[in-house]
């Protein structure tokens, strides 16, 4: 009987850290808004699924969806997470592209001038 | 026997359960590992620290957490996951980084730009101001005059010899100055006219000024004038500007006109 007393606080307290286990994990909403977001923003610069780190954010994102359908709080969160940086790395990289040609572009434009100005010479 | 099989089948079991964990413990420290390097690598980088230090402290925080995390039984999962999001923000700070130098580059290309456009219409203003005065100074200097077959420059007879259609090098400068004059004024073309003094036979008289004329003609040509823009034509001893009773006057009978056209490439009909 005694066995048994010294046995139940430890029960509860099993029970009690596994119920506070699950309190550490809610719904993750907003991260999985902060992860539309960040994919929306991405597709308004121009990212497109030529973009690998856009599609991956998409597949995460879906995927977060479904585990938020199921419950599956702590797997939503973590794949919401990934794809939000996902989405944020493929938009950092279509700017540095964009910026890329505009540099080439101007390079040819100075190409153009100096030639001219050797010409008129 | 029986025995035997069972323990066998633990020991199995228990064997590819540390596997498994062995396996995800390694994806998880290669994860680690790689996102320890890509740290390193923004950190060490001053135009990565200058254009996204946030960027650079998040991946430092992240890395943090998942070598905290990697100490404990268990915890794979949570460590590849912070070690991945920290390796994400490294590669976002690079891009910034990208980013902002392409963007300071570009300022300094547009100045460039600016500063190389300023020069080419300066150089044009030059050519232009040298234009004019060449039109003014030095080819209407040269005996050119502005009359009904528009501007007109007269080569005088002692640029030839006595009877003789090549040009003599005395001349070279006016025609080098005939030269640059066209070069300057792409558009314009010339006729060239020669003429002689009533003595002597008209038929040589005509073919000796038609000679001399087209010579002038190949030494513009020689110092890279087109040949379409170069007329070329003979009129012997018609067309005096002065008395052939008199060696002066013969003098200034004997000539090689070159005629320009305007600056849009209008030609007086010949005579």
């Amino acid at each position: 009987m005694s066995f048994l007393l010294k046995i139940q606080p430890v029960f509860a307290a099993v029970v009690l850290a596994a119920l506070v286990g699950c309190a550490n994990d809610p719904a993750p909403t907003e991260q999985l808004k902060l992860t539309e977001q960040a994919v929306a923003q991405a597709t308004a610069v121009g990212a497109t699924d030529e973009e690998p780190d856009l599609v991956t954010a998409q597949t995460k994102l879906t995927q977060a969806r479904a585990d938020m359908a199921e419950k599956s709080y702590k797997d939503a969160r973590m794949q919401a997470e990934q794809a939000e940086l996902d989405a944020r790395l493929a938009e950092a990289r279509v700017l540095t592209q964009k910026s890329d040609a505009q540099v080439a572009q101007v390079n040819t434009r100075l190409e153009r001038l100096r030639k001219q100005l050797g010409a008129g010479q | 026997m029986n025995t035997v099989a069972r323990s066998l089948s633990l020991g199995l079991l228990l064997a590819s359960a540390g596997l498994a964990g062995c396996a995800g413990h390694q994806s998880s420290e290669q994860a680690l590992q790689g996102a320890v390097a890509d740290y390193q690598q923004v950190r060490e980088d001053t135009n990565v620290l200058r254009s996204a230090p946030k960027d650079v402290i998040r991946a430092g925080e992240l890395l943090g957490r998942a070598e905290r995390l990697s100490s404990y039984i268990g915890s794979a999962d949570d460590v590849s996951h912070y070690a991945y999001l920290s390796s994400r923000y490294s590669a976002i700070a690079r891009e910034h980084s990208k980013l902002l130098l392409n963007q300071e580059k570009l300022a300094r290309l547009e100045l460039e730009r600016q500063r190389l456009q300023l020069a080419l219409r300066e150089a044009k203003l030059a050519g232009a101001q040298q234009q004019g005065k060449w039109a003014e100074d030095q080819v209407i200097s040269l005996s050119t005059q502005q009359n009904e077959r528009g501007l007109v420059m007269t080569l005088g007879d002692m640029l030839f010899d006595t009877g003789r259609a090549e040009l003599k090098s005395s001349a070279n400068r006016t025609v080098l100055k005939v030269v640059q004059f066209l070069q300057f004024n792409p558009k314009r073309v010339v006729r060239i006219e020669g003429y002689t003094d009533s003595t002597g036979d008209a038929q040589e008289n005509l073919t000796l000024s038609k000679d001399r004329a087209q010579s002038v003609a190949d030494v513009l040509s020689d110092l890279g004038i087109e040949e379409d823009r170069i007329q070329v034509e003979g009129y012997g001893d018609q067309y005096p500007v002065d008395v052939n009773t008199s060696e002066s006057g013969r003098a200034q009978n004997r000539r090689v006109e070159i005629v320009f056209s305007d600056d849009k490439g209008h030609l007086s009909a010949p005579r």
